[in-house]
């Protein structure tokens, strides 16, 4: 018999794995998109609508509400699959992914029910997760922010910003998450623009860090259990994966970071994480 | 409307410590609607005495949150706290609250539609001396081109204050555009109500109309009086809202006088000129002049010196007004 984490972290393997087919669903609908980003960060954000944050779908504007931004906005195929998936909406929208006049389209909209900040432009999420974690303390509300940045998002200054403020206000109430997959539109990161020490440089910026497998459901769970890090600090949580993860054709490569979704890759993509039930 | 209530024994408070400047006049009311609504912040970018905040900052420390040197955060943060249903007043000089952070203010605020204002001080050429760098002259270009936004051009400190009052029953993002650290001469009354959206007629006449905004309402006033010896009869409308554009008067104006003459501190290109042109082409073509910046930087110098270079001043305006009416200039 299993333990009740092993079970609890058995159901967040079958809803990532759900989440990755989803993911799958709307791209395929769309005809392209950014699969790259979206299945590096499922198992994240699996774990955060499903054991983590504090959310009433069927009251998106519930006060009380845990905020998430997920500031790497291209990754809205994850985000909208997660959010259909956690009862937001239906997840028949999925296929209405790109639509005309669609909730859905290739960057997040304020106006979707669960999205709690337009995003698409790069740099914009951690400012705004600073503007939502002081409401709270100012309103002496107990809500959390958590922030989910791309690593090729870190290359905008705006981040920097952003995160010496957070620090120097003390926001343990903040949480950023970067989804550290190594790869962005042009090539690898470290090429294009690299970002190491990566940790070195939240850590002088005043923030606590820690570093986990992204990809690792019982990690992820015990990151954000463990949140806040610090008391008087904002929380950093880099999570190392894998560009395109679930996809094998797909994975490390920046040809995936945006492509076509034909109806060969589509079945190609659902066969390797199973079929369906 | 435009007599001036300068009695300093009824004056309030405010008045006083305004000191005929909209950006003190505007921190002054930020802090009054601070003391009314717990849910007023102000988010400054190392702006805490340029937008007079150091008051609030004393009475609700809390509430005063200074980001330091970095617009984008700014208007990151501004939009942010909005979400929560807070009410963030987030202030900055102009040419940097506008350009620097254009990005967060089209997507976090504008985009997303939160209730931000920002107050946008030392706009224009009020620091004439400190160069194109610290000139703002295509501020209002770039907010009226923002869905969503209202943009308001106080004449004045005492519109500036009832504007800033004004923004207690507005929804989605506006923009407030303020002088520098200079006097502004009083145009409006300092009891009044200002309402978003609805222009000032402060003088009225059949020959030809002058609208104006901001600092150079003063200034069309001034070229009204003197065009009024020449026997001309200048309407003069305070168009202090850009954005909704308040249709009626600026018809009104081309259906029964002789034409329009714009005047602003912006470039010739998109502020309230082109408000008005665009308007009048689709619905009553007119004749018109715009007193403006023509398309290039302008030069280091005294601000007054650098507007008349330009024709930004009563003088300009009373020309371009002679030159609608195909009048020469008297002989001096």
């Amino acid at each position: 018999m299993l333990s009740n984490r092993e079970a609890k972290l058995q159901g967040l393997r079958e809803a990532a794995l759900r989440l990755r087919r989803n993911i799958w669903r709307a791209l395929h609908a769309a005809g392209s998109g950014h699969m790259g980003g979206s299945l590096s960060a499922a198992d994240l954000l699996a774990a955060l609508y499903f054991h983590h944050l504090a959310i009433r779908p069927d009251q998106p504007d519930w006060p009380a509400r845990d905020r998430f931004v997920l500031s790497k906005g291209h990754a809205n195929a994850a985000l909208a699959a997660v959010l259909a998936q956690s009862g937001f909406f239906d997840e028949s929208l999925l296929d209405d992914f790109y639509g005309f006049e669609s909730l859905l389209g290739m960057h997040p909209d304020i106006k979707a029910p669960g999205v709690e900040m337009s995003t698409g432009g790069l740099g914009h999420g951690l400012a705004v997760g600073i503007g939502m974690a002081l409401g709270a303390q100012l309103q002496g509300r107990d809500f959390r922010t958590l922030v989910m940045l791309g690593d090729g998002e870190l290359q905008e200054g705006s981040n920097w910003e952003a995160a010496m403020a957070a620090a120097h206000m003390g926001l343990a109430n903040l949480t950023a998450i970067v989804d550290f997959n190594k790869i962005q539109q042009s090539g690898p990161v470290k090429a294009v623009l690299g970002l190491d020490p990566l940790a070195d440089k939240w850590r002088a910026f005043g923030w606590e860090v820690r570093e986990i497998d992204g990809h690792d459901i019982g990690a992820i769970v015990d990151a954000f259990d463990a949140l806040p890090y610090a008391p008087d600090k904002p929380s950093l949580l880099i999570a190392h994966t894998v560009k395109g993860k679930g996809a094998g054709f797909a994975e490390d490569s920046h040809l995936w970071h945006v492509n076509a979704v034909t109806d060969e890759v589509y079945r190609n993509a659902l066969d390797e994480l199973g079929d369906a039930q | 409307m435009s007599t001036v209530d300068d009695d300093p024994v009824a004056a309030p408070d405010w008045v006083g410590r305004a000191a005929n400047q909209s950006r003190l006049a505007f921190g002054l009311a930020v802090t009054e609607l601070a003391a009314r609504d717990s849910s007023v912040v102000a988010v400054s970018a190392d702006t805490l005495d340029l937008i007079g905040l150091r008051d609030l900052s004393d009475r609700f420390p809390e509430r005063l949150i200074e980001v330091g040197i970095a617009e984008q955060n700014a208007m990151g943060i501004a939009s942010g706290l909005a979400t929560t249903g807070l009410r963030p007043f987030v202030c900055g000089y102009a040419p940097f609250i506008t350009a620097r952070s254009l990005e967060q203010l089209r997507n976090d605020v504008a985009y997303a539609n939160q209730r931000v204002v920002i107050g946008a001080a030392a706009s224009g050429i009020s620091l004439g001396v400190a160069g194109g760098t610290h000139h703002a002259l295509e501020d209002l270009a770039l907010m009226r081109a923002l869905p969503n936004m209202t943009v308001v051009v106080p004449a004045d400190a005492h519109q500036a204050w009832h504007a800033t009052l004004a923004t207690e029953h507005l929804d989605g993002p506006v923009y407030i555009r303020l002088g520098g650290r200079v006097e502004e001469p009083a145009v409006t009354p300092v009891v009044a109500s200002i309402r978003i959206g609805q222009a000032d007629v402060l003088r009225d006449g059949s020959d030809v109309t002058v609208i104006a905004c901001g600092a150079l309402v003063a200034p069309a006033l001034e070229a009204a009086a003197d065009l009024s010896a020449q026997g001309i009869d200048a309407r003069v409308v305070n168009m202090h809202t850009l954005k909704p554009l308040d249709r009626d008067p600026i018809l009104a104006a081309a259906a029964e006088t002789g034409g329009i003459v714009t005047a602003e501190e912006h470039h010739l290109t998109g502020g309230l000129g082109g408000a008005v042109a665009e308007l009048l082409a689709r619905e009553h073509p007119s004749r018109m002049r715009m007193v403006g910046m023509p398309d290039e930087f302008a030069v280091v110098g005294p601000t007054d010196r650098v507007r008349d270079r330009y024709g930004m001043s009563g003088r300009g305006i009373r020309a371009a007004v002679l030159d609608l009416l195909g009048r020469s200039e008297p002989l001096a």
